[in-house]
């Protein structure tokens, strides 16, 4: 399995996640303190990276078929949420995320906490962001790095690098990432996942892909065609019958 | 957490999704008993997928 495609779908996904956890951060840094979000934000991507390295490596015990089959069952799942929902935004029958929105709305509920306990819910807030955003992410990178300790160290390199690069806008702006294609992001890594997902778990079930490792580039332009006639057909005006 | 919970975290809201999924392994592993070419069965599975989506996306939840 080629290493940059694992590394840049984690990218991908991780960046998206990271995206959304930032803006909770943010709003806990503005709102009390740096010290407080920053904290909550450590502890919780300590946890993440637990979990990683602990499962990452406890996965490889498993007979390396049922193994697939159930790893690739997991991605198509994944893959198909990420998806539809990316599809549903893209034709207009679920509001697109609003990061703007998002950051105001904690802002508010933070202001609006006793002073006393604002830290303790701070710190709290700013780790359950962290890890609830950083959890599929964790998922994804284990079930990634389920094929072999490279597969791990390519995932784990690609959801590294997009949380540093995002923490570093973060720092940078001061303000959340608005700007960022979310939902294009979330639809490329939704065609990814279910593609790895397809091909793993036909690998698991004994189907002889054509073309090898090939045939993950025919399964992501097949997923990618019928995702945008989805799109497509979703859009269109639905005619009233009198 | 609840099992609904880790459910939904591993699949979503919808329910057309999972049981798409479990409609593709089960059509794969049939025709593999059954000797249909590899090709075939590749062609099927990642169908009953697509499917799914489709099936998905129009779902209300």
């Amino acid at each position: 399995m080629n290493g940059w495609t694992l590394a840049g779908t984690s990218f991908l996904a991780s960046a998206v996640e990271a995206v959304e956890a930032m803006t909770i951060v943010l709003a806990v840094g503005v709102t009390r303190s740096w010290s407080v979000a920053l904290r909550g934000a450590a502890f919780a991507l300590l946890v993440l990276a637990l979990l990683v390295a602990i499962f990452g490596p406890l996965l490889r015990l498993v007979p390396i078929d049922q193994l697939k089959l159930v790893v690739g069952i997991v991605l198509i799942l994944f893959g198909l949420a990420w998806l539809r929902k990316a599809i549903l935004r893209y034709s207009g029958r679920k509001a697109l995320r609003d990061e703007d929105a998002a950051f105001a709305r904690q802002v508010s509920a933070l202001r609006a906490a006793e002073d006393v306990q604002a830290d303790r819910i701070g710190l709290v807030t700013s780790f359950k962001a962290v890890l609830i955003e950083g959890l599929e992410v964790a998922v994804i990178v284990v079930t990634f790095g389920a094929a072999s300790t490279a597969a791990l160290g390519w995932s784990a390199a690609g959801a590294a690098a997009a949380v540093l690069l995002v923490v570093l806008a973060g720092i940078a702006l001061k303000q959340p990432a608005s700007r960022v294609p979310e939902n294009t992001m979330k639809f490329v890594v939704g065609v990814m996942l279910t593609s790895f997902g397809t091909f793993w778990t036909g690998e698991g079930l004994g189907i002889q892909w054509f073309g090898a490792d090939l045939s993950l580039l025919i399964l992501a332009a097949f997923y990618l065609a019928v995702s945008g006639l989805l799109i497509a057909t979703a859009r269109a005006p639905r005619t009233v019958r009198a | 957490m609840s099992i609904a919970a880790i459910w939904e975290f591993i699949a979503g809201d919808s329910r057309r999704a999972p049981v798409a999924v479990a409609l593709a392994v089960a059509v794969a592993f049939v025709l593999l008993r059954s000797s249909v070419s590899s090709t075939i069965v590749a062609v099927a599975f990642a169908g009953v997928i697509a499917l799914g989506l489709a099936a998905a996306v129009f779902e209300r939840t």
